[in-house]
């Protein structure tokens, strides 16, 4: 797949990128490297993921990473039921070691996400979500997936993978992932998007949203983004969120009562919710009501 | 194949570069990086920086150092056409302003004897400080001539002040990094030296950084001692899924206890902006203690409210009502009340932190009072957020590191790598 086409098959997408970012998704895509992106949370990672899975016309296979997740959630786990159920069965075989050899069989392993994505005839997307979140010991059993994109089932051997899957790996920083995860993988950096790329993603999503008032939510959401007594930085989700809701409710333009009744969809804790009413108070205060919000 | 060779030998050269900047860059990276230029070519220049830095570059800090080393190793054409043109009109004015300072120098010689060096260091100093010397030396020209060994020993030593401060500024540190990234500069800078615009934005990279710093504390808390004695209740619990048996066995993790940590904090006034974003920082960090008790001292000591201590902004009003700010320092009063109170604050298993820069009335007094401390808390660490380059001119500093293990933490960055030690 050449840069032109990678575009034009993201262009079907409804995704907003740069140009920067195509390079990225080519550059790690050309060399089978897993792409591992990292950002604030909301910036619109994982979505990155799906666009690709929908641009490349393959399955996403996603894992979300969690606390204390291991190799029986994220790769394999035997069919223990099954198992015994088959001991009971075949209790009077006489072919004991045959029994053992069989019980150790793709019949009985239960698949998980990773397994599933290099087991796979067509190639997939495989989305490792949020790594951070998971143990320092995860991530080293990773290792051997993401450089040699095969695995090790001790009761099996190795499993070589049928097609190479496109890895992605998403973290909001939480922790620092190890040098040899990294070392490992191709890297991307995603910003909250600036005013104009906000407004483009506002469009796109909504296009029956009237310009105006896109142009009024992007510009608002930027300001909170910039205000540092704000906690919790609005997501592009949640921009979306927000407009759709100012849509719903039939407002056309974004003034303070606007803001005030609808400021929890893009605000989603009390104290942010408590300096946006006292910033507003301020700035009405200072130009005397004259104002839209 | 040979478009190939050509771009591993320049690759391979370049990957040197990255290397010398910190980046650790594999021959498999350059072979991918030669790779992917062979596909993409040579066109577009942002392409290029792009996929290369995809390539080599595996953090936010490392993409800001290839940005730079790629800026200068892969010059585009009007770069090249831009320096050239810039070191020639450099050089042009280097010689004009090198003329003029000779001149200027044959002017003032009789007036003020400079040496070789002097004079060399004079002929490079910009024009507006050369001109401010000049200034200085025409008014005191009367004084100088009526009495000359009075006044030539003075007007030298303002011209020898002069070199040595433009000498200083070209060698601030962390200005660069600022220019660079905004956030690492802040991390690089004295801490005494913000301005009050740039607090907070120290205050949201602090709790940043406190929770890059919670999160690895925390991994390796979990790392540590990966088994310890059966865990009965999940062993059985897990075996039920395969009909009772015993298939996989759980283990308990050690407990790892945490210690208490007991932070005696210097608020005289020079101390208290590093003590609050100090404090911000301890108190962001919730892997660090099991819990802590903070002393405000400066000429008495008083404990502050945790409460308070909850919300940091409302720090210098708590430190003004308890009426010990802007004071002097008595560390020696402060360590013998910790000391002496009872029920006992220190024991065996708290670490006592002190933030002071060491400046304190009565020092033998207070070593006196340090090591009895030491003798009853289980660790104790001195942040100073004096420079480590300027402890040898500082006899205290000497006399408190012979007791204490003392860690620099005049920026935020050894602020957080002091934390990580905690």
């Amino acid at each position: 797949m050449t840069l032109d086409e990678l575009k034009s098959r993201l262009d079907e997408t409804s995704y907003v990128y740069d140009e920067n970012m195509l390079t990225t998704l080519f550059v790690a895509l050309t060399l089978g490297r897993p792409l591992l992106i990292e950002g604030a949370a909301g910036v619109g990672k994982t979505e990155v993921a799906k666009v690709m899975a929908h641009a490349l016309g393959r399955d996403l296979v996603r894992l979300q990473c969690y606390e204390g997740l291991d190799e029986s959630k994220a790769l394999y786990e035997w069919n223990y039921q099954k198992q015994l159920l088959a001991i009971q069965v075949d209790q009077g075989r006489e072919d004991k070691q045959e029994l053992t050899k069989s019980l150790f069989s793709d019949a009985y392993l239960l698949e998980r996400p990773l397994l599933k994505s290099i087991r796979s005839e067509q190639p997939v997307v495989l989305l490792i979500d949020e790594i951070d979140k998971a143990d320092e010991e995860f991530e080293a059993f990773l290792l051997e997936l993401l450089s040699e994109t095969q695995v090790t089932i001790p009761e099996i051997g190795t499993i070589r993978a049928k097609t190479t899957p496109f890895v992605i790996l998403t973290s909001n920083r939480a922790r620092p992932l190890s040098e040899a995860l990294r070392r490992r993988c191709a890297y991307m950096h995603i910003d909250y998007p600036d005013m104009d790329k906000e407004l483009a993603i506002l469009r796109k999503k909504l296009p029956h949203v009237d310009d105006r008032l896109a142009a009024q939510v992007a510009l608002a959401v930027q300001k909170l983004r910039a205000t540092e007594a704000i906690l919790k930085k609005p997501s592009i989700a949640e921009t979306l969120d927000w407009t759709a809701a100012l849509d719903a409710l039939g407002i056309a333009e974004l003034t303070p009562e606007a803001i005030r009744k609808t400021a929890g969809f893009v605000l989603k804790n009390n104290e942010d919710l408590l300096t946006l009413a006292e910033e507003q108070q301020e700035h009405c205060g200072a130009c005397q009501g004259h104002c839209h919000g | 194949m040979a478009d190939t060779e050509v771009y591993l030998e320049k690759l391979s050269a370049f990957a040197r570069i990255l290397r010398m900047e910190g980046l650790s860059v594999s021959p498999r990276d350059t072979e991918d990086a030669a790779a992917i230029l062979t596909r993409l070519g040579f066109e577009d220049r942002e392409t290029v920086k792009t996929a290369l830095m995809t390539v080599y570059a595996k953090s936010r800090e490392e993409q800001l150092k290839f940005s730079s080393a790629f800026d200068g190793f892969f010059l585009s054409e009007e770069a090249i056409r831009a320096q050239a043109r810039q070191r020639a009109e450099q050089e042009r004015q280097r010689q004009e302003q090198m003329e003029q300072a000779g001149e200027e120098l044959e002017q003032i010689g009789e007036r003020v004897r400079l040496d070789e060096r002097e004079r060399q260091s004079y002929r490079e100093l910009p024009q507006e400080a050369r001109q401010k010397l000049q200034d200085f030396l025409n008014r005191y020209k009367g004084n100088v001539d009526r009495s000359p060994q009075l006044y030539s020993e003075f007007i030298h030593s303002v011209f020898a002040k002069t070199m040595m401060e433009q000498q200083m500024l070209l060698e601030n540190a962390g200005v660069g990094a600022e220019e660079l990234d905004p956030e690492l500069g802040l991390l690089c800078r004295d801490i005494g030296a913000f301005r009050d615009t740039e607090i907070p934005k120290a205050i949201a990279l602090i709790q940043n950084v406190a929770r890059q710093i919670n999160g690895e504390l925390s991994a390796k808390r979990r790392g540590q001692g990966s088994s310890g004695k059966l865990d009965f209740r999940r062993t059985i619990r897990g075996s039920l899924s395969s009909g009772g048996s015993l298939h996989r066995l759980y283990f308990r993790k050690p407990r790892t206890r945490k210690r208490k940590l007991v932070i005696l904090c210097d608020v005289s006034g020079s101390m208290v902006q590093f003590s609050e974003f100090a404090l911000r920082f301890i108190q962001s960090l919730n892997q660090v203690a099991e819990s802590s008790r903070t002393f405000l001292f400066s000429e008495t000591i008083v404990e502050a409210d945790p409460f308070q201590l909850q919300n940091m902004d409302r720090f210098r009003d708590t430190v003004r009502a308890s009426g010990i700010y802007g004071r002097g320092t008595d560390l020696g009063l402060a360590l013998r009340h910790l000391c002496d109170t009872r029920p006992p604050v220190l024991n065996q298993n708290t670490t006592l932190l002190i933030l002071s820069d060491t400046k304190t009335v009565d020092t033998a007094r207070a070593l006196l009072w340090l090591q009895e401390a030491k003798r009853q808390s289980g660790k104790l660490l001195w942040l100073n957020p004096i420079p480590e380059r300027n402890w040898k001119y500082i006899k205290s500093v000497g006399a408190v590191q012979s007791i204490v293990p003392m860690i620099p933490c005049s920026t935020l960055g050894e602020l957080a790598a002091a934390c990580r030690r905690l």
